[in-house]
């Protein structure tokens, strides 16, 4: 089942097209990037998601509900961390937190004890008593997840969850959102690459307004280009061992690696071709030490897309 | 219902939470403390001066409570648009009100809780001018019908002005502008009566028109010691058209 169903989603603001026909599904339990340059359209996208302003054309649909006219039902399955966090500063962190599931619709009877689960999965009980407005960036942020997370949503949209935060902490939110996968349906943005690589189930790129792919990791570095990268390291004789396989034709880009490995391209139609490389350096006495793939790099793909 | 009430406390918690409050209550008492004991001043002198001629052409009790109904009029011009220019506009700008468009409740509760807030806070306020008119009481024999139904009518003119002012407040991020354009917005309420006969010819429709919508001539109703349907629900369709106008703008955002 999918959870957040976009399909045709268009906005301009003036003369400025910001969208332009987005379409994507994300599936239940799972953890989707949404990765885009800086203005790429994410943040847009994010707030159509969750009824913060409308579309000019296109459905958007949270759990099967439309978020334009079933809007109550979709925002109760919706939790939301803007890309900045919505925090009252003279509240206290229990206060906020508490705030957010009462306008969330969380029955009296189930607060007190859905706060605490909160506040203690996110390490935030030892501050409970302290002003939003006193606290670390960190610290901030984490409030803002538990306000999203209060009410137990099926859907998390999360906007660059670790914006401005220090490398422990990008690491703490990650585990974070790693731990969400199964319960919740988590589309989260971000403009870092490792951070999508990391976390993510599937990837979305967003450039210029529109979707140019969406696959898992693998899918985007191996189907981007339909070719797989390989390197082989040989004993010795590198410079023989390059010319012998020269002669293969399912192979392309072959090349001598810094580290004295051979690197090469295989159409990813052709497997077969590795038997043959297999073979040739052992039969042609070069000793084959390492047959491996070399994934393209999530960079490689994402500036191949969006230059 | 819940959201609503869930939205209003938490606003006027957080109203008595920031010096923007207490400045308000500040300021509010020291317009007010001065010009009662200025008017209280002037009003004894009178009297003496009347008693030394022979009595005649003495102001009344009616007359010195009306002036201080008349002033907290004009103070209120000041105050509300301190008090209602962060409703929406800071939300906006510290992006907090995505908190509320995110959850499931409609614009028209996120409306009515802000506004409950901002009515209480004011509320309260007035509750604290209270002392003014009990002096009065203290020290002769004010009619206290009038004081009642004179607070009745302000409160509903604040209620009026708060609406207004939380529309401004909706409109901008920028709470300075907001203050500017509601304290603009109800200083034209209050003379509106008066340059109505200025820009229109004498007894016109226009006139009429103009009159209708000043608060002050409804107001007067209220400071003669009466309550009437037409004058209350003046201020009563005022402030729905605008919590109206002020729930349309939260929602246009959201139109395709």
């Amino acid at each position: 089942m999918n959870m957040i169903e976009v399909s045709g989603l268009s906005k301009s603001f003036g003369a400025n097209r910001v969208l332009e026909g987005v379409s994507f599904v994300v599936p239940k339990g799972t953890v989707v990037g949404f990765l885009g340059a800086n203005g790429a359209g994410k943040t847009t996208t994010m707030d159509i998601l969750c009824g913060c302003i409308g579309a000019d054309q296109g459905e958007v649909k949270i759990a099967g509900y439309d978020i334009t006219d079933q809007d109550l039902e979709a925002k109760r399955r919706l939790g939301y961390l803007p890309d900045v966090p919505p925090l009252y500063g003279e509240l206290t962190v229990q206060e906020s937190v508490k705030f957010s599931a009462e306008i969330n619709g969380l029955h009296s009877s189930k607060i007190k004890s859905r706060l605490s689960q909160v506040l203690e999965r996110l390490s935030l009980g030892e501050v409970r008593g302290k002003l939003v407005g006193n606290l670390s960036k960190g610290f901030r942020q984490r409030v803002a997840l538990a306000q999203a997370l209060v009410h137990d949503p099926e859907v998390l949209i999360l906007d660059e969850p670790t914006e401005g935060l220090d490398p422990h902490q990008i690491l703490q939110m990650r585990e974070l959102i790693k731990s969400l996968r199964g319960d919740h349906t988590v589309l989260l943005s971000s403009h870092i690459l490792s951070e999508i690589q990391n976390v993510a189930d599937s990837i979305i790129i967003i450039n210029r307004g529109k979707v140019v792919t969406h696959g898992t990791y693998e899918d985007l570095t191996s189907k981007f280009e339909g070719k797989r990268a390989y390197k082989v390291r040989v004993g010795n004789s590198y410079e023989n061992a390059l010319a012998a396989l020269r002669n293969l034709p399912e192979i392309s880009e072959l090349k001598l690696s810094d580290d004295r490995s051979i690197s090469f391209n295989l159409s990813s139609a052709n497997e077969m071709g590795l038997d043959r490389v297999a073979k040739t350096v052992v039969d042609g006495g070069f000793g084959l030490r390492e047959l491996s793939q070399t994934s393209k790099s999530l960079e490689d793909v994402f500036y191949q897309l969006t230059r | 219902m819940n959201s609503i009430m869930t939205i209003a406390k938490r606003d006027f918690k957080s109203g008595f939470a920031t010096p923007k409050s207490g400045a308000v209550l500040f300021f509010f008492l020291l317009f007010m403390g001065l010009f009662f004991s200025s008017f209280v001043k002037t009003f004894i002198e009178f009297q003496a001066r009347a008693g030394m001629m022979g009595g005649g052409g003495a102001p009344t009790m009616e007359q010195l409570i009306k002036a201080m109904f008349y002033n907290l009029h004009f103070i209120l011009i000041l105050i509300v648009p301190a008090v209602t220019m962060g409703t929406f506009a800071e939300e906006q700008k510290s992006q907090t009100l995505r908190l509320l468009q995110t959850a499931p409740i409609k614009a028209y509760e996120i409306v009515l809780g802000k506004f409950a807030a901002a009515a209480g806070l004011m509320g309260f306020v007035l509750l604290l001018s209270i002392g003014y008119p009990l002096f009065l009481k203290a020290h002769g024999t004010p009619d206290m019908g009038v004081v009642m139904s004179s607070y009745l009518g302000l409160f509903l003119l604040i209620c009026a002005q708060i609406s207004l002012g939380i529309w401004i407040s909706s409109l901008t991020k920028n709470q300075f502008l907001a203050f500017i354009f509601t304290m603009f917005g109800l200083f034209m309420m209050l003379v509106l009566d008066f340059i109505s006969k200025a820009v229109t010819t004498s007894g016109g429709q226009i006139e009429g028109v103009l009159q209708y919508f000043g608060t002050t001539k409804h107001l007067d109703v209220f400071f003669k010691g009466l309550i009437t349907v037409g004058d209350s629900m003046f201020f009563v369709l005022f402030t729905a058209m605008f919590l109206f106008f002020t729930t349309v703008t939260l929602d246009s955002r959201r139109w395709k």
